[in-house]
């Protein structure tokens, strides 16, 4: 295509841009600011807010319980959605069409319902620990993606290499591991990592599954924000960001970036 | 419809590599003219260059007395027939072939008979109101031709139409595309890898390697007369053999090579023979002979290829193939001669070889 | 039948999983709408009575839809410059537009809160410059939760569309062009028509996505301006008014459900590459 586009329509493009990425400057610059709110112009410098996050009991707590919620249902969906996505592959002519689209349903039922019907239905009426439901809840929400993205790799997977491997003397179970798995790689570490984010950014399912107990970062951060308004929260924010950078950069590294369109 | 199309020194690149070199061409007008060559020899580049798609680093581009060269692609009134169709799958067959008409400002009346009538010279009159994601390979390939050829261009260009077609279909749709182009009297440019599609359709074949055209001749000339070892072994000389002539008596040649070959040729079967030369060969131009005069070599595999059997043979001049009658098999190991024969043999200039 | 067996076995822990977990329990959320009042739609009824309840479904329908529309226009033109942009400049951009759809939510939504807060930049920049009447409340209001969303959902339009266009085949583009289209016309008629199904796509997917938002309408819209997500959770959790929560939640899912299949019916009746 050799036709230039439209100053006016880059001119809009960029502007659009600025309007993506002028708030998470503004948040930055709300974390490192040294006055005890939000001023403009911007006054000296600090890391102060950063340090107040780890003397703030809440946020450690949370942020520790995050990283296991989000750990622990990240590796139980792949636990289970990696059969799933090679038997929904493998086996898609003896399997009923609807079971694919079961899997879709986590995306198509609204999280704050989801989150909702669990207490109701599994906290409240099964009477099971919060703890427990925390993770089911996340592990409902992420499995979508483990079935998906693995599925789509799976797609282009010619399981006649799988048959000639077993041809070759492999057993079934160690075939899967030598040379199905290693060929999905990429989907695999796609699958976590945006199993991860999701979990780690939820707010509507822990929403309904959080107590004064236990609570996750994200409502942490909401629940803080509707008392006080201070600089600590844009600090944690930048901190999310930071998490958000770092996974970027594995993507890149292990994936490359194309991937992160997808 | 005539008018002819002058390529000049057209230098192309992608980024830093140069993928066209100084390449220069004379299309007559109402001629087939097909570009053939391996992948990444610079036969499509050249294409989306007349087509606009691409702009030359250097050279022009003519067509009739309209300078093309900075003309936008589609201001260019060029009739394209791409490898993969590209029709539009959103538009039905007869909305396809109606779209150039439509760029054109044609009222819509005028538009639908004009489609219709491409529609029928193609055959495909029945189908006009499906989309073209209901349609075969052979049928997709008939509209993407009605497409281009109900605009009237003055040049048609095709980029490996038939590659996606079974063959069958594509003997017979290159009959079809042949005629149509002969009936418009149409220039046209052909883009191929397939050297039998290249010689049965075109009036003259350019030969491409690495961006540049190797030879531009009939086809009949490229298969028995290839100017250098390249075009040679493309059309199937798969033996090179250096000699230097020894003596000359009345247009017979004698003439030797390294580690006592001594071949004796004849000017008047194979044109005027240099001092020093390549005698190129099929496999059926080098035969297996009970004589002591010739290649001396050694028989390898033998394999049948249905008129004589084919031998893999180590000569001084390296590695060759030959051939041998049916009638007297030969077993590999077996030390023999292999002699010429001028009908599957050419002359090529020593600085022609590389 | 063999091979059906081993394809359920290794089906059979995530089925079990989300049938146990999401269908058993949201189906019993819908069903308790039915039972819980005094006859079958009585709950729907009483939601539907009140003047307030009424006011909060159709203002959430209300900013859904114009996030959406910002959105999708924001996004296509966006998308457009994007999938047209050299390949180096396209990565990059899609980079760009990634980062804010992996940051989460309540980061997002929290930003604007900076921006739009009394005590926040907006004001702040107002009151330096000597605006009359500044500080301005700018939060809390129906334009706040909007501009908000739309931030929200820009990015995930922009990467579907950039995915719908790049589907566009190259060469198809070409054939308009050498058949005499114009930039313009080719983009009328070959490229906005091809598009159309992936529009759709990603409209369903941000108006969903605003209709059952929270975090944003909790953050930027609080009770003033609220939505079916802020009026679930206020039900549920601070009013321990269940009956209003299944209802709420049945509406949600139901209103869901008919926008993803009747606009995908669509998108897929309309999209010829699939026939």
């Amino acid at each position: 295509m050799t036709d230039r586009l439209h100053p006016a329509l880059i001119a809009f493009a960029v502007l659009v841009y600025f309007f993506l990425m002028g708030p998470l400057v503004i948040v930055i610059g709300a974390a490192l600011s040294d006055t005890g709110y939000l001023t403009f112009p911007p006054q000296g410098l600090t890391l102060h807010w950063f340090e107040r996050i780890f003397e703030m009991s809440a946020f450690r707590r949370t942020m520790v319980t995050s990283f296991q919620v989000a750990t622990v249902s990240t590796c139980c969906a792949l636990l289970i959605g990696i059969p799933t996505a090679y038997a929904l592959n493998r086996y898609r002519v003896q399997l009923p069409g609807w079971l694919s689209t079961l899997f879709v349903l986590p995306v198509l039922i609204p999280e704050i319902v989801l989150g909702f019907s669990l207490l109701r239905s599994i906290q409240v009426g099964v009477g099971l620990p919060v703890v427990s439901t925390l993770i089911i809840g996340h592990t409902l929400l992420v499995l979508p993606y483990a079935v998906r993205v693995i599925s789509a790799s799976l797609a282009s997977f010619d399981f006649s290499i799988e048959e000639a491997a077993v041809s070759l003397g492999s057993p079934p179970i160690k075939t899967f591991f030598t040379i199905v798995l290693p060929n999905v790689r990429a989907g695999v570490i796609a699958a976590f990592i945006l199993a991860f984010i999701t979990s780690i950014n939820d707010v509507s399912i822990s929403l309904f599954l959080t107590g004064p107990g236990i609570s996750t970062l994200p409502i942490q951060i909401l629940a803080h924000v509707e008392q006080f308004f201070d600089p600590v929260i844009a600090s944690v924010s930048v901190l999310l960001m930071v998490l958000t950078v770092i996974v970027m950069a594995v993507v890149e590294r292990t994936l490359g970036l194309t991937f992160l369109a997808k | 419809m005539t008018t002819p199309l002058i390529l000049c020194n057209l230098t192309a690149h992608y980024g830093a590599t140069k993928v066209l070199d100084d390449l220069s061409l004379d299309v007559g007008a109402g001629e087939l003219v097909s570009l053939l060559g391996a992948s990444g020899c610079g036969k499509t580049t050249t294409l989306r260059l007349v087509a606009g798609f691409l702009q030359p680093t250097a050279g022009t581009i003519h067509l009739g007395e309209t300078d093309l060269t900075r003309l936008q692609a589609h201001k260019r009134n060029i009739g394209l027939v791409f490898q993969n169709y590209a029709l539009f799958p959103h538009l039905t067959v007869r909305d396809n072939v109606a779209f150039g008409l439509k760029q054109r400002g044609l009222a819509g009346a005028e538009r639908t008979r004009k489609a219709g009538e491409m529609l029928d010279r193609v055959g495909l009159s029945a189908l006009a109101e499906r989309l073209p994601g209901a349609l075969s390979g052979g049928q997709r390939q008939r509209v993407a031709l009605a497409r281009a050829l109900v605009i009237e261009p003055p040049l048609l260009m095709f980029d490996e139409p038939l590659s996606n077609l079974d063959a069958r279909l594509r003997v017979e749709m290159r009959v079809e595309i042949r005629e149509l182009q002969r009936a418009n009297r149409t220039t046209a440019i052909f883009v191929t890898h397939d050297q039998e599609e290249a010689f049965s359709i075109s009036d003259r074949v350019a030969i491409m390697e690495a961006g540049r055209i190797r030879q531009f001749d009939r086809p009949e000339t490229l298969y028995s007369r290839p100017a250098n070892a390249f075009v040679a072994r493309f059309v199937g000389f798969e033996n090179l053999i250096p000699l230097t002539v020894t003596a000359r008596d009345a247009g017979r040649i004698s003439a030797e090579g390294e580690g006592g070959i001594d071949m004796t040729l004849s000017e008047e079967d194979l044109g005027p023979i240099p001092d020093q030369f390549i005698l190129a060969t099929r496999p059926d131009g080098l035969r297996v002979s009970n004589g002591d005069h010739g290649i001396p070599a050694r028989l390898g595999l033998r394999t049948y290829v249905g008129r004589a059997y084919h031998y893999q043979a180590e000569t001084p001049a390296g590695h060759l193939i030959a051939s041998g009658t049916l009638g007297q098999p030969r077993d590999g190991g077996e030390t023999v001669c292999l002699v010429a024969e001028p009908e599957q043999c050419c002359i090529l200039d020593h600085e022609g070889a590389s | 039948m063999v091979h059906g067996l081993k394809g359920w076995m290794m089906a059979a822990p995530a089925t079990a999983l989300v049938v146990l977990c999401l269908v058993l329990p949201v189906s019993a959320t819908i069903a308790a709408t039915f039972y819980a009042g005094g006859g079958p739609f009585d709950l729907y009824a009483a939601f539907l009575s009140s003047g307030f309840r009424r006011t909060v479904l159709w203002r959430t329908l209300e900013i859904s839809l114009i996030t959406t529309v910002l959105s999708l226009v924001i996004g296509f033109l966006t998308a457009y410059v994007v999938s047209r942009a050299p390949p180096r400049w396209r990565s990059a951009l899609i980079i760009l537009a990634v980062f804010p759809l992996l940051t989460g939510v309540v980061v997002r939504s929290f930003a604007w809160l900076i921006i739009l807060g009394r005590n926040g930049i907006m004001n702040n920049l107002l009151v330096w410059i000597g605006v009359d009447g500044a500080p301005f409340t700018m939060v809390y209001t129906q334009g706040s939760v909007i501009v908000a969303m739309v931030y929200l959902f820009v990015p995930l339009m922009i990467l579907t569309i950039v995915g719908v266009l790049e589907n566009i085949p190259d060469d198809v583009i070409e054939a308009a062009q050498s058949l005499g289209a114009t930039p313009v016309q080719t983009f009328r008629q070959v490229i906005f028509p091809l598009a159309v199904p992936g529009l759709i796509v990603g409209s369903v997917l941000v108006f969903t996505g605003s209709f059952t938002s929270f975090a944003t309408p909790q953050l930027l819209g609080g009770d003033q301006q609220m939505m079916m997500g802020t009026f679930l959770y206020q039900r549920a959790m601070v009013a321990f008014d269940w009956d209003g929560a299944v209802t709420v939640s049945a509406i949600m899912v139901a209103v869901t459900l008919a926008v993803v299949i009747g606009m995908t019916r669509i998108a897929k009746r309309l999209n010829p590459m699939t026939t």
